[in-house]
């Protein structure tokens, strides 16, 4: 019997290895948006009909793998500790809400059978960067998702596009609106739902 | 997406005077799609909007560049983890805004000129021209700044990428008929390589953005990067070729207009996902063109004549 302990030892350390290595953060990207892909693709949404579905189901794929409770927190930066856990809710629902209306549609309406590269990952600590390039017809356009381990589960906490990041874009807006303007939380907020309506209004017209 | 755009498809950084007149050259002649005057680009040309993330389905403009940094370095060098220090005082980076009101007032204008002037016309040609014939123009446009690049990816110390960009330039003007053709990609030893401009080289030397400008039409630049496209405007041969003011103006627009048509979209988005646009776009043009000056030949030994002029320079 004590010759076993060394190979269940050994046993059990690969069987951890191995665990964690299918839990890559590569991978935990990768499902998630061929996922989504195949969505696109699939045969029963091309209906217009049947848009809002196929929106929902994306959605709640992306929500999944992105966290954008934590890109709301990092995109307000210093000034987040001006909100109230209450506010931090508010904003960040409504944020999401800006980046789904803004992206998915066009995601939705435009996506042509592009594909996506998986190139590299490196991991440090519980943060990771995936590189991954979206290619369409002989374009290559490079996209780098930045990662952190919550608890074992690889989200997405910034995203940069030809090397811009998505999180200091919006750093900079509401350093404008909190720091320039010195407007309150609530102004903010009050600021992202305007546009979000907006942009209903002129998604609605267009469609008429 | 998009792909904003280098100087040196830019180039023409006409003097101000100049500036100013192919300015009400576009006005008068809105709406008419071939001489549509040098348009604003404030367009998505300038900036990298996020939409590829997940609209992966934009038109994109241009022809990748490929990978012009390993953002592995970034990434190892732990800058890209500043983000988590939510404290941080400073934006990890920023520019100088001095002339903020003239250029929240550029920035409108020309906010103005791509909606009602740049779009429509875009749009129009887009219609009536079929796709190869504008890719075949941006060809032709890209090959004939080769002579930008080619100097400044010496400048800057990058001779294998200064030596593919003549290889393309020599295949794709003759077999490939004035430039018009891009067989030179077709060989993966000559791929497009990411575009080199004086800014870029500037900043390799050490000189920092300075201050933000945003000019009328060409939209946003630095006070670095605008010294750059002077210096560029005179590699551009297209700045030799006698031609009346007229032909000139003409071939300008047609350049602008061409290469919108592949863009159209992507400044909308850019607006659509933005709280304050000017900031979105000043911030998105500042993190692209840093990257891009940082960018290294990897992989290649780059012998750096940078460091030779500085040291000459002492």
């Amino acid at each position: 019997m004590n010759k076993m302990i060394p190979v269940l030892l050994v046993m059990m350390m690969s069987l951890s290895g191995l665990a964690f290595a299918s839990d890559q953060p590569m991978d935990a990207l990768q499902k998630p948006i061929d996922e989504v892909i195949s969505i696109l693709k699939d045969p029963q949404y091309q209906d217009a009909a049947q848009k809002e579905v196929q929106g929902e189901k994306i959605w709640n794929i992306i929500q999944k793998v992105f966290d954008f409770d934590r890109i709301a927190k990092l995109a307000l930066g210093k000034y987040r500790k001006n909100f109230s856990d209450e506010q931090l809710k508010t904003f960040s629902g409504h944020f999401a809400r800006l980046i789904e209306d803004t992206y998915l549609n066009k995601i939705q309406a435009e996506y042509k059978n592009e594909k996506v590269n998986y190139l590299e990952q490196k991991i440090r600590g519980d943060k990771a960067l995936v590189t991954t390039e979206v290619v369409r017809e002989h374009i290559k356009i490079p996209v780098d998702y930045l990662m952190y381990s919550d608890n074992d589960l690889w989200r997405v906490y910034d995203v940069k596009v030809e090397k811009v990041s998505l999180v200091k874009n919006y750093r900079s807006q509401f350093e404008r609106v909190l720091g320039d303007e010195s407007k309150t939380p609530d102004q903010l907020i009050e600021q992202v739902r305007e546009k979000l309506e907006k942009q209903k209004k002129g998604k609605n017209g267009a469609n008429k | 997406m998009v792909r904003i755009n280098d100087k040196s498809d830019k180039n023409h950084p006409m003097t101000l005077p100049l500036l100013f007149f192919v300015f009400l050259f576009v006005i008068s002649s809105a709406g008419c799609a071939h001489q549509g005057g040098k348009a604003p680009r404030p367009s998505p040309g300038q900036k990298p909007d996020h939409g590829a993330v997940l609209a992966a389905g934009d038109e994109k403009p241009l022809e990748s560049e490929g990978r012009e940094e390993d953002p592995l370095d970034a990434f190892d060098s732990g800058e890209d983890l500043d983000l988590w220090d939510e404290e941080s005082e400073e934006e990890s980076i920023s520019v100088a805004d001095p002339l903020s009101p003239w250029n929240r007032a550029m920035f409108h204008l020309n906010d103005k000129l791509y909606f009602w002037v740049l779009k429509p016309v875009a749009k129009g040609y887009k219609a009536v021209t079929p796709s190869p014939f504008r890719v075949g123009i941006r060809n032709f446009f890209h090959n004939i700044t080769a002579p930008i690049r080619i100097v400044n990816c010496v400048l800057q110390g990058k001779v294998q990428t200064a030596e593919t960009e003549l290889a393309r330039f020599l295949i794709n003007s003759t077999v490939g008929g004035l430039g018009f053709g891009d067989l030179a990609k077709n060989n993966p030893k000559f791929e497009k390589p990411p575009a080199e401009d004086l800014g870029q080289t500037l900043a390799t030397y050490g000189v920092g953005n300075g201050i933000y400008i945003v000019w009328p039409l060409m939209g946003p630049s630095t006070l670095r990067d605008s010294v750059g496209m002077i210096g560029d405007y005179f590699l551009n041969p297209v700045t030799y070729a006698e031609m009346s003011s007229e032909l000139s103006l003409g071939i300008t627009g047609l350049k602008t207009v061409n290469e919108t048509s592949f863009r159209i979209g992507n400044y909308e988005s850019l607006k659509d996902a933005a709280i304050e646009p000017y900031e979105s776009l000043r911030n998105g043009y500042i993190q692209y063109r840093d990257k891009k000056a940082r960018n290294k030949e990897d992989g290649k030994s780059e012998r750096r004549y940078d460091n030779l002029i500085k040291e000459w320079i002492r």
